[in-house]
């Protein structure tokens, strides 16, 4: 633990009860946490989990709709960041909010210039920030040109930014992400001398030996409510944080016939995906010498699925999932080579690919699933332009789309009052059973599900867990990527495991341990497995 | 609520750029109708109409050309006449300007018509075939056109012999320039405006053969943006004055203005046209370089068709504004062609006998 | 669910109504401040004079100056629908209009074919001309609305240079007007007058009540059908309302960018038609400018809708008639476009908010219909 357990008594920030709705879903629920002043802590919870929504409150992006904030016992509420910034708080984003073409000292003050009669006082602020940066150990030149900065200097500016306009309270939301590991440690050793200082930091992360190595106090959130809030000591491996960020425990698969069929429905083999944008092959040139000493999204994928067989992607996010399916999809171009059936889809349309049988639950409905301000039949026929019922010649039938959105409203289940409700009218639940059904009813042959149950109230998880289940058994290959752990291994055939872009191990739910996920998740465990 | 949101934040960014689309278009479509207008309000307009016709109830009506009424030249010209026929003739007089886009010349004509004003009267060659429908329409009514000629039995065509005028404007330009350079700007490239250039050329050689004339048209025959160009107009001129000249003559509308601006800039002198623009320019630096200009008479004409039409004149011919009858000529204010005034006077002569025929074409 | 479609409308329309009662109110301070009396503007705007003929005339004028706004409102509202600005309607239609009353008088065929082919050439010219920022978007990623106002400054001066160049028309002497050459007889639409003179009332003035009516309003309702009832429709709609998940649909983003801006610049290529074919039958210096840009503002007004751009050109139309009126009245006609300013603006913030309400009054309905659903939910 740190040095200054002996801090006086008051916690700087305190969040007692904070809830907040949005219509049809709640994005935090009886929020609880104390943060010490002087120290760092750290929230971690996977994507979706509330966090981003909670550090909106907490800087007045968004107001919540219970519960109380006190900063350093003081009772306050936010409506804009102005009356965070007031009261000592300061967010450094993930993505960096700097102008290019000024130097940092211009960054700096841009927004709070200090002026003397009018005019900009430019060696005042020139001083002040020399002292900040001194005291803080935050070597910037304040005359260099941001463009000509590196990341890690760049973070040290919005740091220095924040601190510039009166912060005791540092947000900082996935600092890392960007970073690599050396200046990862250096901007470690600047929170730290910023604690040393006095000052609290926030440092939200889902990297777990990070938080590990950083932070005082934890904060775990879990389907926007907090779980559990340890201090460090306490905690004695990146396994044990990730068993509560997922659930307590890691569920036995449930004992279940296997209906995996000889049959491979979908082969991908080689699938690779470049950071910055498709480049077609040079006729004759070897695809590796050709991709050499370029970043890599996706890296040499290959997998299997066979009729009746649910594959599971288990990873942390951002590994490469989201390029996996748009790969599939032929949303984005990437080399490599897809097989559905018997033909090789590599080169076709997203059109002809949905036409030919592939189904695509996608992992963020509103954006990527839905029409939110259409009718829920016409959200039937999306994605189906092209097929029956909702095609006749130029023409979309209405009539009979309507009629089979009424069939997916009676055997999904979809709670609504008519087939001509918006699709923003409906709890996140429901819009998420119209999906399904929707990607059901073109009878594919392969199905893509992707986080299917995120977001969801329990009955309708359990109703879309049932509909897979069934349809599996009816010879669907599926391909399934989710961050609940409970989820993928309870519904999975096989389990792979994507981390950097590579598929890094082919598990078997049935005999997986926790450990071993994690592991391979995380990084820790690096050969192939089984 | 993120779907709310996004919609918000979409419709949001809709409405933002759409306004300022709307708003551009505001700009964009009307300028020429904002200006109009902002004249149109400024001038005592209310006097105009409501002061009862002291006479024979006589109604005479005026439409304007886009950017009619405030440009202290030749459209200011044409209501001085219809005002000095209001107060000497006791006419009720209306005048209209067109919207922006000029789509409605034609309606203007008709609702002046429908209100019983007859002679009708269209300021500017844009009328032309606006005039001739609306004359075929009413036959009853007498219209008449400015620097258009007569189409139709009841349309008198006003058109001035601006190449006299010019003509003498060359003398002058002639006698005063030291350097024996001097040059001519016209706005657009059109028979009208050539014969301002033929006049002043003509005026020019016969007056001092080895004087060098540039002449420089600001768009081409068709395109009329060189009436309202005065960037185009300070480059054409500045050119000149930098090549040599001392004078320059300018025949080109709104972007006179520009010629004037070069000619104050190089402290040379220029030449004004269409009223006397040593008056009607508010800028006194710019009042400094008009040594004279040469004087359209569009109050007359308008004052004299009125008067005629008083008289029971009929239309189907042209009348044309010469020297003769002084509807073109040199303005005096300032005092700069004074010492001159005796060659002036006897070319002025030498026209008006018909001594000198002045080439309309250059 | 009828009802729910009709609160929309109730909403949407009370919102327009509200929105233009607080333009009038604005309007008048503004004709106060310039020294006329508001009552004398208003009254203008209803003075069609007394004769029946002059009524009759007032009337087809308001129609003839809607026809070409409520096309040049189609043509933006086909791109508006799909986020795509195409601010370049005024362009496309310019050097359409030029092309069109060129061709249309190189040759003499019977009435229906002439004109045929004078609408086909002015739909393909504008079509073309909007494929260039069309392509270059899909490309290049160069961003519609610089593109298509770069092509505007074009178009404008291309045009120019034809009708004093290589399209000039004969010109009587004196004559300092430019035109291209007449189309013939053949290929003037013939008028709408039968409209009023079937009802016994005298016919209009001038070249009457333009024919082109008949075209803009089929053309009204084919794109009515096109756009709320084909799969090119659902794809136009599902692109404009979220093209992320249209392009996981299947919908080609680039194919739609393509289609629709040339649909878009196809129905800017007529908005010149009805003047020419109607009344001028040549493309000449008078010809009316800016209508691309006024498009805008009215398809804004009609919220992208067929039928609610025919009210807003039609609103468009009825004021711009009172600029020879309200001289009458002694008020400055700029009143005119403060009025369509206002309107234009405090309609788009109504239909802001009306939306809204909508929206919100939906959800509440629906969570009020499923009062049983389990509220303990968790966000994405």
């Amino acid at each position: 633990m740190s040095s200054d357990t002996l801090a006086p008594a008051k916690p700087a920030v305190e969040l007692e009860g904070i809830t907040k709705r949005f219509p049809g879903v709640v994005a935090n629920h009886d929020i609880r946490i104390t943060i010490e002043a002087g120290t760092v802590h750290a929230i971690c919870g996977e994507n979706g989990a509330g966090k981003s929504t909670l550090m909106k409150i907490l800087y007045g992006m968004q107001k919540p709709d219970e519960g109380q904030i006190r900063v350093n016992g003081q009772d306050v509420s936010f409506r804009t960041p102005s009356d965070a910034i007031a009261a000592g708080i300061g967010m450094v984003h993930q993505h960096f909010m700097l102008a290019d073409n000024l130097t940092v000292l211009e960054n700096i003050v841009l927004g709070a210039e200090p002026t003397t009669a009018g005019f900009l006082d430019a060696a005042g602020a020139r001083r002040r920030i020399r002292e900040l940066a001194e005291a803080h150990g935050l070597r910037v030149d304040p005359d260099r040109l941001v463009e000509d900065l590196g990341v890690g200097d760049r973070q040290r500016v919005e740091i220095l930014k924040v601190l510039y306009r009166g912060a005791r309270i540092l947000i900082l939301d996935e600092p890392t992400a960007v970073l690599v590991p050396q200046e990862v440690d250096e901007l470690f050793e600047n929170l730290r001398e910023l604690k040393a200082e006095g000052l609290t930091v926030l440092f939200i992360s889902h990297k777990l030996d990070e938080v590990l190595s950083i932070a005082d106090e934890i904060t775990v959130i879990r389907r926007g409510t907090t779980v559990a809030t340890v201090p460090r000591s306490q905690v004695g491996s990146a396994r044990e944080l990730a068993e509560m960020m997922v659930g307590s425990e890691l569920p036995t698969p449930e004992t279940r016939e296997s209906t995996v069929t000889d049959t491979v429905e979908l082969r991908v083999e080689g699938l690779t995906m470049e950071a910055e944008g498709f480049r077609p092959l040079p006729r004759g040139a070897d695809l590796r010498e050709f991709l050499h000493g370029k970043r890599l999204l996706l890296d040499d994928v290959s997998f299997q699925i066979r009729k009746g067989e649910i594959v599971g992607i288990a990873g942390v996010e951002g590994n490469g999932q989201s390029e996996l399916i748009e790969a599939i999809m032929g949303m984005r171009q990437a080399h490599g080579r897809i097989t559905l059936g018997a033909e090789d889809i590599s080169a076709w349309t997203t059109l002809r690919r949905r036409e030919a049988g592939i189904g695509y639950i996608p992992e963020d409905r509103h954006r990527q699933g839905l029409l939110l301000e259409a009718s829920l039949w016409e959200n039937r026929v999306l994605g189906h332009q092209t097929r029956k019922p909702a095609r006749k010649g130029i023409w979309i039938d209405r009539k009979a789309s309507k009629a089979d959105t009424e069939r997916i409203v009676k055997d999904y289940d979809v709670r609504t009052p008519s087939v001509e409700t918006l699709a923003l009218a409906l709890s996140g639940g429901n819009q998420q059973k119209l999906i399904v059904g929707r990607e059901m009813s073109g009878e594919p042959s392969f199905l893509i599900a992707a986080h299917p149950t995120r977001g969801v109230d329990v009955g309708a998880q359990a109703a879309i867990w049932d509909h897979l289940r069934r349809a599996r058994a009816a010879g669907l290959a599926v391909l399934l990527i989710s961050a609940d752990l409970d989820e993928l291994i309870g519904l999975s055939d096989t389990v792979q495991v994507i981390f950097r872009g590579r598929l890094v191990a082919e598990l078997d739910p049935a005999d997986i341990t926790p450990e071993q996920l994690g592991g391979y998740m995380t990084g820790a465990i690096t050969e192939e497995g089984s | 609520m993120e779907g709310v949101d996004l919609l918000s934040k979409r419709f949001g960014r809709i409405a933002v750029g759409t306004v300022a689309g709307a708003m551009l278009m505001a700009a964009a479509a009307c300028g020429g109708g904002g200006n109009t207008s902002a004249g149109n309000s400024a001038a005592p307009s209310t006097g105009a109409a409501s002061e009862p016709a002291k006479a024979s109830g006589l109604k005479v009506g005026l439409a304007f050309d886009v950017g009619g009424r405030g440009d202290k030249s030749f459209n200011d010209a044409a209501y001085a006449g219809l005002e000095q026929a209001q107060k000497e003739l006791g006419a009720e007089i209306k005048d209209l300007s067109p919207a922006g886009d000029g789509s409605n010349r034609g309606e203007l004509l008709r609702q002046l018509a429908e209100a019983g004003y007859n002679p009708i009267i269209g300021v500017g060659f844009a009328y032309g075939e606006d005039i001739k429908k609306a004359a075929q329409e009413y036959p009853d009514i007498e219209f008449a056109v400015v620097d258009s000629a007569s189409n139709a039995p009841n349309v008198t065509g006003l058109l001035f012999a601006e190449e006299q005028g010019s003509y003498l404007a060359g003398v002058a330009a002639a006698l005063k320039s030291k350097a024996g350079h001097v040059g001519f700007v016209g706005g657009v490239e059109n028979d009208l405006i050539k014969k301002f250039e033929a006049g002043f050329s003509a005026g020019v050689k016969a007056t001092k053969p080895d004087t060098k004339v540039d002449v420089k048209y600001l768009t081409p025959d068709g395109d009329f943006s060189g009436f309202k160009a005065p960037d185009k107009g300070k480059i054409a001129a500045e050119k000149m004055y930098q090549d040599g000249a001392d004078i320059v003559y300018q025949a080109a509308g709104d972007s006179g203005t520009g010629v004037f601006q070069a000619a104050a800039a190089a402290k040379k002198q220029a030449i004004g046209v269409d009223s006397d623009q040593r008056l009607t320019v508010k800028e006194a630096d710019l009042q400094a370089v008009i040594m004279t200009s040469m004087i359209k008479r569009v109050d007359v004409g308008v004052f004299q068709f009125i008067k005629a039409f008083q008289g029971g004149a009929k239309g189907g011919k042209n009348d044309v504004y010469d020297l003769k009858v002084d509807g073109v000529g040199l303005s005096t204010t300032g005092g700069e062609i004074d010492d001159i005034k005796e060659q002036v006077d006897a070319a002025k002569k030498k026209i008006v006998d018909g001594e000198i025929t002045v080439p309309s074409k250059p | 669910m009828m009802p729910a479609g009709l609160n929309r409308l109730l909403l949407t329309v009370g919102g327009a109504v509200v929105a233009i009662v607080l333009a009038l109110a604005i309007s008048s301070v503004a004709i106060l401040a310039a020294g006329a009396d508001p009552v004398a503007a208003f009254g203008a705007f209803f003075d069609f004079g007394s004769t029946s003929t002059s009524v009759v005339s007032g009337i087809a004028t308001v129609i003839n100056r809607a026809v070409p706004l409520f096309i040049a409102g189609l043509a933006v509202a086909v791109g508006f629908r799909m986020n795509l600005f195409n601010i370049g309607v005024e362009g496309q239609y310019r050097i359409a209009a030029i092309c069109a009353a060129y061709v249309g008088a190189t040759f003499t065929a019977p009435a229906p074919i002439q004109i045929a082919v004078i609408i086909v050439v002015a739909a393909a010219v504008g079509g073309l001309y909007a494929l260039i920022p069309a392509l270059m978007k899909v490309g290049r990623g160069v961003n519609e609305v610089i593109a298509t106002i770069m092509l505007n400054y074009i178009a404008i001066n291309l045009s120019a240079f034809l009708l004093r160049g290589p399209f000039q028309g004969p010109r009587p002497e004196g004559q300092l007007t430019v035109t291209t050459a007449d189309i013939p007889e053949s290929g003037w639409f013939p008028n709408f007058n039968f409209l009023f003179t079937m009802f016994g009332l005298p016919a209009p003035r001038g070249a009457g009540l333009w024919g082109f009516l008949g075209v803009a309003i089929v053309l009204g309702i084919v794109l009515w059908v096109v756009l709320e009832r084909t799969r090119f429709g659902f794809d136009v709609k599902a692109s404009g309302l979220n093209s992320i998940a249209a392009l996981a649909s299947g919908v080609r983003p680039k194919k739609m960018v393509i289609s629709a801006m040339v649909l878009s610049g196809a129905i800017a290529g007529l908005i010149g038609l009805p003047e020419i074919l109607g009344r001028t039958h040549n493309f000449g210096t008078s010809f009316t400018a800016g209508l691309g840009f006024l498009g805008i503002a009215v398809a804004l007004l009609g919220r992208n809708k067929p039928v609610g751009i025919a009210v807003a050109a039609l609103l468009f139309g009825f004021l711009d008639r009172a600029q020879g009126p309200l001289q009458f009245a002694d008020v400055p006609p700029s009143v005119i476009m403060i009025m369509q300013g206002t309107i234009v603006l405090l309609v788009v913030i109504a239909n802001e908010i009306t939306s809204r309400m909508a929206l919100r009054q939906e959800e509440r309905r629906a969570a009020r219909q499923l009062a049983t659903t389990n509220r303990v939910e968790v966000t994405a």
